[in-house]
């Protein structure tokens, strides 16, 4: 215990101490390689996320350094293992900000992110995550904080472009089931629709676990609308798919992305074929030449898939550094911030066109549309 | 109309699974004055043994006619949870049978958590699906009320179940010893009964009962989970104390009415107040009379 408070007071003064010293110089070391850091779980339950970040990055840099580098410098990668842990995080900030490093790739999960990221802010230096969803990261008006994942509340847009745009529907229905997730999820969803001119004709919760959900959908059954969009977890999803199409509602069925998985289908049973799931779109399915390009060098070089579409995120990450860069012939992270957020735009990016908002938020909907074929397999949903 | 009559059926089969759950309950507690949290996951067992039946052993091919195997499917699973029960009460409740009535009912939460850490470490804690279709998807429709087979059949099994034990206990020699150790633990054992044999009796039944109802869950719905008994067993205590714990026919009217009330409060106010209105029907019943909705036969309580 008493370590433990040794170790809060170490980070303490360490963040006291980086506040003084960091504010008066810029992160640039004036050498012959340019530094970019790379923090993440590398070791712990999420290292194999982290080993995918330093994977991508790893290779990325070499590709680049073979070509002659970065304004004529090499790259020089900065591994920093954060193990998950919000603590640690501080301590991986700490050791970025002497190691000089012009921007940082991470972290991983949106704590690690937010305990790093105040450090970075006030050392001046540049940070790009690939995966932190969490809304609140860019409310704190960080101008060096970016991120190449889409927020939380961007799946509600999607789904309510999807519906109105792709499927053309105009009444919908949506069931969540009370969780932080699923509420919001229902919340955005509701009113992007609204935004979008179609009606939501119910909008009511289910009890996860209850089983029988009968009650819900005569209920939506009476009402008609073109779609039902389910926006809580596969284990309720599955059977309430089931239950409708017994009682007869033949409305095109959609969930959310947690029925992304082979529990959706074995609940749902025959009833699984043609529920269309909107989801984040896995690295096969991206349709991009970059991705395709990336994918390829990452399988030579590694032997394996790349571990998730995070992996491509961070690629993703980099990639931006190295266009900031090159187009403003500067290391300065203030100059490349200013570059990401005013003059950027429809950056190729792997996971799709890059821009990016004032507060360092990706515009754009990243999500994908699956369905549910007649084997029980996720296909990616093509306008007929 | 359509809607409400398609209510009338979707709370129905919901209150008779209710119903059969609570009949368990009731019984337990007639005789012992025990409120058996356990019994939830007695249904739990019942639901993963039916499982285990049919997907590990395949009792559907080894049986001629898929009848005969769900006949098979609900002896065997009853008769097995009976066994647990009795077990249970063995060890859980009978060396505690002396002492204060909170022991019994902490005993009763220890038994549920322990019966369902271990189907946790025996299956696993995903949802398991049920294979294939023991029971033919038949459904028929009328204008635009559905109803299946399956329904139908949870709904008639419960009724006739419920009849049987009724009988079972107001009519045989049977039961007035079943109801006379309800009334007097002492007074029956100078009539020459056996109390402790009753009561193993009475938690062989209602465990029966209970597992029966865990089969049909897993039947009607295909999916299965270790912790489900939980959100049952409070659905069907609390049915069980609508209708006048202790109650035969009571935890039958108070489980129907239960499901009823669902079913309507979602169909026609907001599925957000399901159970809130459920819930405040039970305290209003439970404020004009105390006792339940049957509850003033209190002398025939089994």
């Amino acid at each position: 215990m008493l370590w433990r408070r040794f170790l809060v007071a170490g980070v303490l003064v360490g963040v006291l101490l980086v506040s003084i010293t960091g504010c008066g110089q810029t992160a640039n070391n004036g050498g012959n390689t340019i530094k970019i850091g790379v923090e993440g779980p590398i070791s712990g339950n999420w290292a194999l996320e982290g080993n995918g970040f330093v994977n991508a990055v790893s290779m990325l840099a070499a590709q680049i350094n073979a070509k002659g580098g970065l304004l004529g410098k090499q790259i020089q990668i900065v591994q920093g293992d954060d193990q998950g842990d919000p603590k640690q995080a501080a301590l991986v900030a700490q050791n970025m900000v002497s190691s000089h490093v012009v921007a940082v790739l991470g972290s991983y999960d949106s704590s690690d992110t937010e305990a790093a990221s105040g450090i970075y802010n006030e050392a001046g230096i540049l940070q790009i995550t690939p995966s932190s969803t969490a809304v609140g990261l860019t409310q704190k008006g960080y101008k060096l904080f970016f991120r190449t994942c889409f927020l939380d509340n961007s799946q509600g847009a999607f789904a309510a472009d999807f519906i109105t745009k792709t499927l053309g529907k105009k009444t919908v229905a949506i069931i969540h089931d009370n969780t932080t997730y699923a509420k919001g999820l229902a919340d955005w969803t509701q009113k992007d629709l609204a935004a979008a001119g179609a009606q939501v004709v119910f909008f009511g919760p289910i009890t996860p676990g209850q089983q029988d959900f009968t009650a819900v959908l005569t209920k939506i059954k009476n009402l008609n609308p073109d779609v039902i969009y389910f926006t809580g977890y596969f284990s309720d999803g599955g059977l309430l798919t089931r239950q409708a199409r017994d009682l007869g509602i033949k409305s095109v069925i959609m969930a959310g992305d947690s029925n992304n998985n082979a529990g959706f289908v074995k609940g749902a049973g025959s009833a699984a074929t043609g529920v269309i799931v909107t989801s984040l779109p896995l690295p096969n399915d991206l349709p991009y030449p970059e991705a395709k390009q990336f994918i390829a060098d990452y399988k030579a070089k590694y032997n394996a898939d790349p571990p998730s579409i995070w992996t491509l995120a961070e690629a993703d990450a980099f990639r931006l550094v190295v266009e900031a860069i090159t187009k403003t012939n500067s290391t300065d992270p203030h100059k490349l911030a200013d570059y990401l957020h005013n003059q950027l735009k429809d950056f190729p990016g792997i996971t799709g066109p890059i821009n990016y908002d004032q507060k360092g938020d990706r515009v754009g909907l990243g999500y994908a549309a699956y369905v549910v074929n007649a084997n029980g397999q996720f296909v990616l949903y093509n306008k007929q | 109309m359509q809607q409400f009559l398609q209510q009338l059926i979707n709370g129905l089969t919901m209150g008779s699974i209710y119903a059969l759950v609570a009949l368990g309950y009731t019984m337990v507690y007639g005789i012992m004055k025990l409120i058996n949290f356990a019994h939830g996951d007695l249904f739990t067992v019942g639901s993963f043994m039916a499982f285990t039946l049919v997907a590990s052993i395949g009792i559907t091919r080894m049986v001629a006619s898929p009848w005969i195997a769900l006949v098979a499917i609900f002896i065997l699973v009853a008769c097995m949870v009976a066994a647990l029960g009795v077990l249970l009460e063995r060890i859980a409740y009978r060396p505690l049978r002396k002492s204060s009535r909170l022991a019994p009912l902490v005993s009763a939460l220890g038994a549920s958590t322990v019966l369902e850490n271990a189907l946790m470490l025996i299956y696993g804690s995903g949802y398991l699906v049920f294979p294939g279709k023991l029971i033919p998807d038949i459904q028929w429709s009328v204008g635009n009320v559905v109803f299946s087979l399956m329904g139908v059949l949870i709904l008639v099994l419960s009724f006739v179940i419920l009849v049987f034990i009724y009988i079972l206990v107001q009519m045989t020699n049977f039961g007035a010893a079943m109801r006379a150790c309800s009334l007097d633990h002492d007074a029956a054992r100078l009539m020459g009964i056996n109390v402790n044999r009753m009561i193993a009796h009475v938690f062989a039944i209602g465990s029966g009962l209970g597992a029966i109802a865990g089969v049909m869950v897993g039947m009607y719905y295909h999916q299965i989970n270790f912790s489900m008994g939980f959100n049952y067993g409070l659905l069907a205590f609390t049915a069980a104390v609508l209708g006048g714990i202790g109650n035969i026919p009571g935890a039958m009217v108070g489980g129907l009415l239960l499901g009823l009330l669902q079913a309507l409060v979602t169909g026609y106010i907001s599925p957000s107040w399901q159970n809130a209105i459920a819930f405040l029907v039970l305290i209003l019943i439970l404020i004009l009379r105390p006792t339940g909705l049957l509850g003033e036969r209190v002398a025939e309580k089994v």
